[in-house]
């Protein structure tokens, strides 16, 4: 059993440590956040197009999507099981090579890394002060503030958890924008999911967007009779309004989406189009996949090997 | 899902195509919508159900492919009520066109909604895919079938949703508002493909110069009943009874734009709103919205407004004319400041940026061509005290601007009902009244008429007329740009093309040549109908004696008698100013100059009974 | 919010996704087949409002509303939810794949359960709709909270700090989340309110299409 070991540090390393972290992360996010601004696809997006990319061509674009789906999806398992830094980094690389190949643009899964960043930095922040002492762990204590230990295994821990979230945020390009949004879910559907969820995520999608246009003309509405979001208790009210008046023509709208599908025949399944063939080289890439994933789990559990 | 081969439809079983027989219907809420309908329709009928808003249009339509069922009466469709198995084939080979497209496009692409219906039809997949590419190709979407609906703008979703119905190779087409919120130019289009569809259709429309061009009979409901049914022909020439149903359009295209008309037109009806000192505008050094070099791009770089320079002076009135995708809507959002351009813009001699144009909507008001995207509060009060509040005004001036805003739109009384079950009428109103009651400068209005059936819209326009405000209006009705506007601003695909006074607007020969602003057919079915009107004009009643088989009670016998009916015959005349040109029409009964012409002696009047005019009787012309 | 992956310990992770998966059968099992397309339309609305930002403090907040999805939709309610965060999962990768199950236990429980409280004490009074309505709001975030906290405990002792830091993040937000739904119902209550009347799966007679209302 190694010792506690105990780093002391000048009191003053905290707040310089801490500004330093918070000011190069805003600014990169800034800057992030502008470079992806500047690729939006519409005015305005909130919601991006999930298969924004389907009409690529690849090794992954041709890829049976009940394939692929079992591939990545297996993969995403065995990379979130993982437990060292180290193969953690390797899956990391894996998937950063598939978006490559893959020839997604950069500032999509960039856009995903950002949009889970709060409760990430959450982590980054909290674990290292909160994580129970263990012994072999390494503190880092400043000056004399007995209270703000920080423990170095925690902030190990979270960056591992960081890692496996960026790991499979990565992967869910590869994994969605490569072939359309229908196909995907169709092979989900071939693959044992039940055909209504699979039915009701594509209206729901498509409805999305409708009603994303309906709460901006509204705002509009709203911002052109002088309206600001206050701290005031009239700003709730305002927008519990709003939300029930989203709601109000949800409700009235779901019912004449329905009568528009009874109008054309619907009978309780939408049919289906997309005819999948399994070929060879589907098979070569998902035992490729899966054996990396369910490798880096091995080499992960006897303990990193030798490193 | 068993087989329906294509070629297999229902068999009509019967002359009549559908039988509704002592339709009835009334909605849970207790709303009786449809009263005793008696109705046929033939196989190849192209029809057009007309009536006032409530009418019960709607209703009658969705019972045509039984989205309601018969509640009270019956309805047969080839020969068979709509039920179970004969409904289910029934759907497939009627088509519903619905008033929103959004609601019938559901599927996450066009190529995928398109398939939708030919799948449920049983077709495998390459025929499915053949009929969809025909489809999306007779639309003009061809290209777009991998597109997603909301990328679309409206007129191309509206295409999709009939290319959606087209590639079922319907018997029927049932079409609930098909021109509302298109240009005319996508309305022309729209009339094209419905033009070549060689099954029955039915349309509602409150639309008449559309219906006049693709149908032949008119079905007038009122309160829900039928209260006419015959030709169009015979429809549009019974002014009186247009007028009846609210449905008077004469007044639209009285002031079609021609030029003879429209001078005689400017002494008499120039826009009527006041301005301030004697007809003239009120001196002004500065105009109150300057907008010079203006432009605006999209983030994604569609260039909305390129080059813009604009004056507008207090007390103006102004119409922003062009076709959907103009740049219309674009300009006013900037100038209310709910996006910022590029170049100068100034309101009321200030500078307006970024940081200060929220501050615009103080001063400019505007009404959404949506109504609903404007109103969110569960009562007319709270709605129209939305703005004052946020302006911080004390609570008595909102109580009084609110009443008095409800008075000029005509809602006195409505403080406590809920918008949401207000009329649309109502609801625009209402709309009107919450952006009035913050007192702006300016009132912007996009599309106001919208939704409306022509007694709304006149309601409107005396509201509007009313009104002290410096007024900009985009529309593309122009019987309101006429009424209500002096000048008129073109644009074209974000350019603008003309700024002139709405006068030289409508005498502009150019512009109907700009295809995207092509008002021609509107022209010419103006004057067609125009022409029928005039003929009814000389038609009348009569009586006189002849001889034919009739009825009394049980017996049949045949004799001389007299009856007293109105023939549709016309008067055969000519106008003494212009002996023998039928274009040279006089403009509405309201201005008719008036004209005297002379019986001809060789044929005094057409008539279906031969040898009438020998018979004695007498009339009056 | 949600939890991320890698947070879970594969286990946990895949107990909760068998459990989400025999609740949404169940959900879906409860409401009749045809209206299954009709919940996946309200379904999309629930996550635009839930993209609505509200003020609070120096940041602003999303809702989550699973109080209302619960008293609108009854049974479908888990559906809904669902639906919403897989939605959620692809479009933004907030919540991921792999803690869905996870994720679904955390929201979908309490909207069906502040569901059926919400039909129980609703009463016929616009005033008392909307007062069960807020508490119906907060009790739903609350157990969220509770549910997250719990699943971050059962994944360790080294997530206890979290867990409770995130327990104590949610306070507020049940207090402004309270206030909001307590606004959405009474809204509803004067607009529509036979959609308060009975979950919108359960009901027999279908409500009036505004189309065919007086225009």
């Amino acid at each position: 059993m190694t010792e506690q070991q105990t780093i002391h540090l000048a009191a003053y390393w905290l707040p310089l440590l801490g500004c330093g972290v918070i000011l190069c992360s805003w600014l990169a996010m800034r800057a992030l956040r502008r470079m992806i601004t500047t690729r939006q696809e519409t005015p305005n997006e909130q919601i991006p197009t999930i298969d924004a990319e389907a009409s690529g061509r690849s090794l992954i674009h041709s890829w049976d999507p009940r394939f692929k789906i079992i591939a990545l999806l297996g993969f995403a398992f065995c990379a979130v099981s993982l437990q060292s830094p180290i193969t953690i980094l390797i899956a990391l690389l894996l998937t950063i090579i598939t978006l490559a190949i893959a020839r997604i643009p950069w500032h999509r899964p960039l856009r995903r890394l950002l949009a889970m960043n709060g409760f990430l930095v959450m982590f980054l922040v909290v674990m290292p002060l909160t994580v129970p002492t263990h012994s072999g762990d390494t503190l880092v204590v400043f000056g004399n503030w007995q209270m703000l230990t920080c423990n170095l295994r925690g902030l190990e821990l979270a960056l591992i958890i960081i890692g496996k979230a960026w790991c499979v945020a990565l992967l869910m390009e590869p994994l969605l924008a490569t072939a359309p949004l229908g196909a995907t879910l169709e092979g989900l559907t071939r693959l044992g999911l039940p055909g209504k969820i699979s039915e009701m995520l594509l209206i729901a999608h498509r409805y999305l967007f409708v009603f994303l246009g309906e709460v901006q003309r509204m705002r509009s509405g709203m911002e052109a009779r002088a309206f600001r979001p206050g701290r005031r208790w009239d700003t709730l009210r305002d927008l519990g309004n709003f939300v029930g008046m989203l709601l109000v023509r949800s409700f009235e709208r779901t019912h004449r989406v329905y009568a528009a599908m009874q109008a054309r025949g619907y009978t309780g399944t939408l049919p289906h189009h997309h005819q999948f063939r399994g070929a060879m080289s589907d098979w070569l890439q998902t035992t490729i996949w899966l054996g990396l994933g369910l490798g880096l789990v091995l080499v992960d559990r006897l303990g990193v090997g030798g490193f | 899902m068993h087989q329906l081969a294509r070629n297999l439809h229902l068999q009509q079983d019967g002359p009549a195509l559908y039988e509704l027989r002592d339709l009835s219907y009334t909605y849970p809420n207790g709303q009786t919508a449809l009263e005793r309908i008696d109705l046929d329709i033939a196989s190849g009928d192209r029809i057009a159900i007309i009536g006032q808003n409530g009418a019960g249009k709607s209703t009658l339509l969705k019972h045509l492919n039984g989205l309601l069922s018969v509640q009270q009466g019956s309805l047969a469709y080839k020969g068979q009520a709509l039920l179970e198995e004969h409904l289910r084939r029934a759907r497939l080979e009627i088509g519903l066109l619905f008033q929103d497209p959004d609601d019938q496009l559901f599927c996450n692409t066009l190529q995928e909604d398109v398939l939708f219906g030919p799948l449920n039809q049983g077709l495998d997949i390459t025929a499915a895919t053949a009929a969809t590419n025909t489809a999306l190709a007779a639309v003009g979407l061809a290209g777009a079938a991998r597109r997603a609906p909301h990328k679309l703008s409206y007129g191309q979703r509206k295409r999709a949703g009939l290319a959606g119905l087209l590639a079922m190779s319907p018997d029927v087409l049932l079409l609930d508002e098909p021109t509302a919120n298109l240009d005319p130019h996508q309305e022309e289009v729209l009339l094209q493909l419905l033009k070549d569809f060689t099954g029955t259709l039915i349309c509602i429309t409150h639309n008449l110069l559309f219906a006049y061009e693709i149908c032949e009979r008119a079905v007038v409901l009122d309160r829900g009943h039928i209260h006419h049914d015959y030709t169009f022909k015979e429809l549009v020439s019974h002014k009186a009874s247009l007028r009846e149903h609210g449905l008077d359009f004469t007044f639209r295209f009285a002031e079609s734009p021609m030029p003879e008309d429209l001078h005689a037109d400017d002494q008499t009806q120039s826009p009527v709103r006041e301005t301030h000192t004697d007809g003239h505008l009120a001196p002004e050094n500065s105009p109150l919205i300057q907008l010079q070099d203006y432009g605006f791009t999209y983030p994604d770089g569609t260039e909305a407004l390129i080059g813009l320079d604009l004056d507008i002076s207090r007390g103006e009135t102004l119409a922003i004319v062009g076709e959907n995708g103009a740049g219309k809507t674009t300009l006013v959002s900037c100038l209310m400041g709910l996006r910022c351009g590029s170049g100068e813009y100034r309101l009321d001699g200030k500078q307006v940026t970024d940081t200060n144009r929220r501050d615009n909507c103080q001063q400019i008001g505007m009404v959404f061509q949506d109504s609903s995207d404007q109103l969110f509060c569960p009562s007319c009060y709270e709605e129209v005290a939305f703005g004052p509040r946020q302006l911080g005004l004390p609570n008595e001036t909102i109580k009084k601007r609110v009443a008095e805003a409800l008075g000029q739109t005509g809602l006195s009384g409505f403080d406590e009902r809920v918008p949401l079950h207000l009329s649309g009428g109502e609801r625009k109103r209402l709309a009107l009244a919450a952006v009035l009651a913050m007192q702006p400068q300016i009132l912007i209005l996009d599309e106001p008429t919208a939704g409306l059936d022509p007694a709304g819209e006149e309601l409107l326009l005396d509201i509007l007329k009313g009104l002290d405000v410096t007024l900009i209006l985009i529309s593309h009705d122009l019987f309101f740009v006429r009424r209500l506007t002096h000048r008129t601003l073109v644009l074209h695909e974000g350019h603008p093309v003309q700024n002139y006074s709405t006068k030289d607007f409508f005498t502009d020969t150019n512009l109907t040549s700009l295809n995207q602003l092509d008002f021609t057919y509107r022209n010419r079915c103006g004057l067609e109908i125009m022409r029928l009107q005039h003929e009814h004009e000389h038609s009348h009643q009569h009586h006189h004696s002849h001889e034919h088989p009739h009825r009394h009670g049980d017996l049949v016998h045949n004799h001389l008698h007299e009856h007293e009916h109105e023939h549709a015959h016309t008067f055969s005349h000519t106008h003494r100013t212009e002996p023998d040109k039928p274009s040279q029409l006089p403009a509405n009964s309201a201005q008719e100059p008036t004209h005297g012409h002379l019986p001809r002696a060789d044929q005094p009047h057409d008539h279906e009974h031969p040898n009438h005019e020998e018979e004695p009787h007498k009339h009056e012309h | 919010m949600h939890i991320s992956d890698g947070v879970l310990p594969t286990s946990i992770a895949l107990g909760a996704g068998a459990a989400s998966l025999v609740l949404a059968t169940w959900s879906a099992r409860r409401s009749p087949a045809e209206d299954l397309p009709k919940v996946a339309v309200v379904s999309a609305a629930f996550f635009v409002a839930s993209l609505v930002h509200i003020p609070l403090g120096p940041t602003s907040i999303h809702l989550l509303l699973p109080g209302v999805v619960g008293a609108l939709l009854g049974p479908a309610a888990f559906l809904a939810i669902l639906l919403g965060l897989v939605l959620q999962s692809l479009l933004f990768q907030f919540g991921g794949l792999t803690a869905l199950g996870g994720n679904a236990l955390m929201m979908g429980l309490p909207a069906l359960a502040c569901g059926l409280l919400f039909q129980t004490l609703r009463g016929q009074s616009r005033k008392r709709q909307a007062i069960v309505g807020a508490l119906c709001g907060g009790l739903g975030v609350l157990g969220s909270a509770l549910i997250m906290a719990v699943l971050l405990a059962l994944s360790g002792e080294d997530f206890l700090g979290i867990a409770k830091l995130a327990l104590l993040a949610h306070l507020p937000v049940v207090v402004i989340e309270a206030i909001v739904a307590g606004f959405i119902v009474s809204f509803l209550a004067r607009v529509k309110p036979e959609l308060l009347e009975a979950p919108f799966t359960l009901r027999k007679t279908p409500p009036v299409l505004d189309t065919e209302r007086k225009r």
